[in-house]
C-alpha cells in the first residue's frame, strides 16, 4: 500500500508540470539550448548550467528546475552530435561516443547512430530518474542518524574520492585541488564566531565567496582560454538522411542499454566523478561481454549505445546523493547545488521534511525532460548540428560575456567578476598540470558544511575524537576514506599484487598437482 | 602538457604550495584559539582557525608528497636545467594565451567598472573576436598591441585622474573616448586585412557579432530581469530614453 502514496504524488506531478503550457515552452528551449551547448565543442554541461542558474535566480524555484534538469538531461544528450558527426566530443561526456559514433557516420549510418543515441540517451536519463526518485527517500531517511562528525567526514568523503577517481594524472592532485577548495570556503566570517579569516579587511568578502561566480570562474573561464588558445575547431559535419531509430535494433539492445544504465546510475552517484567516467565503463564493460569486441572502435553500434545509455543515466545517479547527502554526484550537479542554495533551498537529509514533493518533483521533471530530448532530438536534429558551423573564435567571446553578465547579476556586484578572473586563471593552469576541477568545485560547496560540523561535533564530544571510531557510520567513513588513500600508495598496490600472486600460483601448482594424481 | 614539462610543473606547484599553506598557517596563529573573542572563551575545538589549520595541514602533507615525487622523477632537475637554458618565450600559444588574458582582464577591472556597459562588451567583443578569428599570428600581434596601447592610455587617464576632469566637461567623454578607441580600432583592423577577401568577410562578422551581443543582452537584462547593468552611461541613456519613449507612445 504504502507504494501508491508516491506513485500518485508522481503523478500528480507529471501532471502539474504538463498541464501548464509555460512550462512544456520551458522544458522544449531548455533542452534544445542544452542540446546546442553539449553539442558545440568547448561550451559543457555544467558551464550550460552555470550561466542559466543565473537566469532563473529570479523565477520560483519549480520552473528555474524545469530549466535547470531540461538543459543538463538536453547537454549530456547534445554531446553525441559533435563525437558522431565531427570527430570531436561535445563534451567529456561524450569522448567515449567518438570511438565508434564517427566510423559508423563514416560508413554512411550518422542518421541511424544518431536516432540510437537519442533513444538510449531517454531511456538512460528515464532508469537514473526511476533510481532517483526510489532510492533518494531512503538514503536521506538513513542520513537522519547522521550526526556532525557524519557530516564531516561526507564533505572529506566527497573530496578524497573524486580527487582519486577524478585524476588523470597522480591521485593527490585531485586531493590538492580539494583542499584549496577547502581553503577559498573557508574565506570570510566563521560561520560560529564571526571571527573574520582571510578577508583582508575587504567588507566583501566578509559574507564569504560566492560560490556561482566562483563556479562560472572555474569552469567557464578556463574552457574560454583552452578553445581560443588551443585553436579548438569544428570539422565539417557528415551528412545524413532520416535519424528515426529502428526500435528492433533497440530491442536488440536493450540487456545492454539496461546494463549500461546500471552502470551510469551506479558511477553517477559516487561524489565528483560524473557522466564522462560512466561513459569510458560503460563501453569497456560492453566491448567485454560483447561476442564480438574486435568490432569495437571501427563503428560498433553497441558502442555508442553503451556510452550514451550511461552518460544520460548518470544524471539520475548524480542527483541521488546532492538530494539525499547534500553532495554532488557531478561536476554539472554541483552547479545544481549552487542553484539550489540561491533558491535557499539546502538538499540534505532534511530536505524530505522541508520539501515534501521536491524529489518527485524532480523526478517528474527528469521524465518529461527525457521525452523533450527524445522529441526534440527526432525533430530539430538537422537544424541543431548546423550551430557547429559556427567558428568558435565567435562563439566563445559571447560565452565570455555571458559568464561576465551572470555572475554581475547575481548580486549586482563588480566584485563577482573581480572574483571570477582570477579563481578562471587558477583553474585554467590547474587544469593544463591535470589537476581535477571537480573536487575544488567540491571543496568550495561542502568546506562551510565540513567546518561547522566538525567544530559542532567537537563541542558535543568536548574535544574528543573518539566517536569517529566508535560510531558505525564514521568508521565505515574513515575506513573506506583510509583505503582510498592506501589504495593509491605504491607499497599497497605491490602488496596486492603479490598476494594475487601468491593465490595464482598456489592454484596453479594444485592443478597440475591434481593433474599429475590423476595421470 | 608533456610528461616532463608537467613534472617540472609539479615541482614548481609543490614549492608554492608549501609557501601558501605556510602563510595559511601564519594566518591560523593569529586567530583566537583559546583567547577570548568578542566576548566568547575560546576552547581549541571552537576556535576559528581549527579548519584552516587542517587544511593548512593537509596541504603541506601534500605538497611534500607532490616534491619529493617531482624530485625523484627529475622534474626539478629539468626545472634547474631549464632555467639555464634560454627558452622562447615568444611562443603562438603564450601570445595568444598573453592576448585572452588582456582582454579579460581590461574588460574586468578596467572597463566595465568605469565605462558604459554596451561600449565595454562590444571592445572587448571586437578584439577578441577579431583577433583570434583571423587565426594569423601576425595579425594577433599587431591587433593585441593595438589594443594593449589602447587600454594604456585609458588605465593612464584613470590612474592620474584626468578622467574626472574630462567628465566634468562632459558626463560621458570618457564613454565617448572608449568609443573612438572603439572605431579606431575596427579602421586599424581594416587596413591590415583590406587586401584579403576572407579576412574583410571576417572583419564584418567580428564587427557584427560585437555591436549585437550587447544590443541584444542589455535590453534583456536591464529591463526583462531589472538588472542594472555595472555602469550606465552614453549608450544605455540611449536606450533608456528610447525605451521609456516608446513605452509612453505605446
Amino acid at each position: 500500500m504504502f507504494i501508491f502514496g508516491p506513485l500518485f504524488i508522481f503523478f500528480q506531478q507529471i501532471f502539474i508540470l504538463i498541464t501548464n503550457p509555460i512550462n512544456i515552452l520551458i522544458f522544449f528551449g531548455a533542452v534544445l539550448l542544452g542540446i546546442i551547448f553539449g553539442a558545440m565543442p568547448g561550451l559543457t554541461a555544467t558551464l550550460g548550467i552555470a550561466l542559466l542558474a543565473t537566469l532563473t535566480y529570479g523565477m520560483d524555484i519549480g520552473t528555474s528546475m524545469v530549466t535547470l534538469l531540461a538543459m543538463y538531461v538536453g547537454a549530456i544528450y547534445g554531446g553525441s552530435y559533435g563525437s558522431i558527426l565531427i570527430n570531436i566530443p561535445g563534451t567529456a561526456a561524450a569522448a567515449a561516443t567518438v570511438l565508434d559514433g564517427y566510423p559508423l557516420a563514416c560508413q554512411g549510418k550518422a542518421g541511424k547512430a544518431l536516432g540510437l543515441t537519442t533513444t538510449a540517451s531517454a531511456i538512460g536519463t528515464f532508469i537514473g530518474m526511476l533510481f532517483l526518485i526510489t532510492i533518494t527517500p531512503f538514503i536521506s531517511a538513513f542520513a537522519l542518524k547522521f550526526t556532525s562528525f557524519e557530516f564531516f567526514l561526507l564533505a572529506f568523503f566527497g573530496i578524497i574520492i573524486s580527487g582519486a577517481l577524478g585524476s588523470t594524472d597522480l591521485a593527490y592532485k585531485g586531493w590538492i585541488a580539494g583542499f584549496l577548495g577547502l581553503f577559498l570556503a573557508s574565506v570570510g566570517r566563521d560561520q560560529l564566531q564571526f571571527y573574520p579569516r582571510f578577508t583582508f579587511g575587504l567588507d566583501e568578502l566578509d559574507g564569504g565567496l560566492e560560490v556561482v561566480p566562483v563556479l562560472i570562474g572555474a569552469f567557464g573561464i578556463p574552457q574560454i582560454i583552452q578553445v581560443l588558445k588551443d585553436k579548438v575547431t569544428c570539422g565539417e559535419a557528415k551528412r545524413f538522411q532520416r535519424i528515426l531509430p529502428e526500435f528492433t535494433e533497440i530491442i536488440h539492445h536493450f540487456p545492454l542499454i539496461i546494463r549500461s544504465a546500471l552502470i551510469g546510475v551506479g558511477i553517477g552517484t559516487i561524489p565528483g566523478i560524473g557522466e564522462d567516467i560512466a561513459a569510458w565503463t560503460a563501453y569497456a564493460a560492453a566491448k567485454n561481454s560483447s561476442k564480438h569486441p574486435e568490432r569495437f572502435g571501427k563503428g560498433e553500434i553497441a558502442g555508442v549505445i553503451s556510452t550514451e545509455t550511461a552518460n544520460n543515466a548518470c544524471i539520475g545517479g548524480a542527483i541521488i546523493p546532492l538530494l539525499s547527502l547534500g553532495i554532488p554526484g557531478s561536476p554539472p550537479a554541483a552547479m545544481l547545488l549552487g542553484a539550489l542554495m540561491l533558491h535557499g533551498i539546502q538538499p540534505g537529509p532534511m530536505l524530505n521534511f522541508d520539501h515534501p514533493l521536491f524529489i518527485f518533483q524532480c523526478g517528474a521533471i527528469l521524465l518529461l525532460a527525457s521525452f523533450a530530448m527524445w522529441i526534440t532530438g527526432m525533430l530539430l536534429c538537422k537544424q541543431v548540428i548546423k550551430v557547429l558551423r559556427i567558428p568558435t573564435p565567435v562563439f566563445m567571446p559571447i560565452v565570455a560575456v555571458l559568464c561576465v553578465i551572470g555572475s554581475y547579476s547575481l548580486g549586482l556586484g563588480i566584485f563577482n567578476l573581480y572574483l571570477m578572473v582570477p579563481v578562471g586563471i587558477l583553474a585554467y593552469f590547474l587544469t593544463e598540470m591535470e589537476y581535477p576541477i571537480a573536487p575544488l568545485v567540491i571543496g568550495v560547496i561542502l568546506g562551510p558544511m565540513a567546518d561547522a560540523n566538525l567544530r559542532r561535533a567537537l563541542m558535543v564530544s568536548k574535544g574528543s575524537f573518539l566517536p569517529i571510531i566508535t560510531r558505525p557510520v564514521s568508521l565505515i567513513l574513515v575506513l573506506v576514506i583510509i583505503l582510498t588513500v592506501v589504495n593509491q600508495t605504491k607499497w599497497y598496490k605491490n602488496l596486492i599484487r603479490r598476494i594475487s600472486e601468491k593465490l595464482f600460483s598456489k592454484k596453479k601448482t594444485k592443478e597440475i598437482s591434481s593433474n599429475r594424481f590423476k595421470k | 602538457m608533456k610528461k616532463r614539462e608537467l613534472r617540472r610543473a609539479d615541482f614548481i606547484t609543490s614549492v608554492l604550495l608549501l609557501a601558501f599553506s605556510a602563510w595559511i598557517l601564519i594566518e591560523t596563529f593569529k586567530m583566537p584559539a583559546k583567547d577570548t573573542y568578542s566576548g566568547v572563551q575560546n576552547v581549541w575545538y571552537v576556535s576559528p582557525a581549527l579548519f584552516p589549520l587542517i587544511i593548512s595541514i593537509f596541504i603541506i602533507i601534500l605538497g611534500t608528497v607532490l616534491l619529493v615525487h617531482s624530485i625523484q622523477s627529475d622534474g626539478a632537475s629539468y626545472f634547474f636545467s631549464s632555467i639555464s637554458k634560454r627558452t622562447k618565450f615568444a611562443s603562438e600559444k603564450n601570445i595568444r594565451f598573453l592576448s585572452i588574458l588582456l582582454a579579460l582582464f581590461s574588460l574586468i577591472y578596467l572597463n566595465i567598472p568605469r565605462i558604459d556597459f554596451f561600449i565595454s562588451t562590444a571592445l572587448f567583443l571586437i578584439f577578441i573576436i577579431s583577433a583570434f578569428y583571423f587565426d594569423e599570428i601576425n595579425l594577433l600581434k599587431k591587433l593585441t598591441l593595438f589594443y594593449f596601447i589602447g587600454s594604456l592610455i585609458f588605465i593612464i587617464l584613470f590612474a592620474f585622474g584626468i578622467s574626472k576632469i574630462l567628465n566634468s566637461y562632459y558626463k560621458y567623454f570618457i564613454d565617448i573616448l572608449a568609443l573612438v578607441f572603439y572605431i579606431s580600432y575596427v579602421i586599424y583592423n581594416w587596413i591590415k586585412v583590406k587586401n584579403n577577401h576572407i579576412y574583410k568577410k571576417r572583419l564584418i562578422v567580428s564587427l557584427m557579432a560585437s555591436l549585437a551581443v550587447p544590443l541584444i543582452l542589455c535590453p534583456i537584462f536591464r529591463y526583462s530581469f531589472l538588472i542594472p547593468l555595472p555602469k550606465e552611461g552614453l549608450i544605455i541613456q540611449m536606450m533608456h530614453n528610447i525605451y521609456y519613449f516608446l513605452k509612453r507612445v505605446i
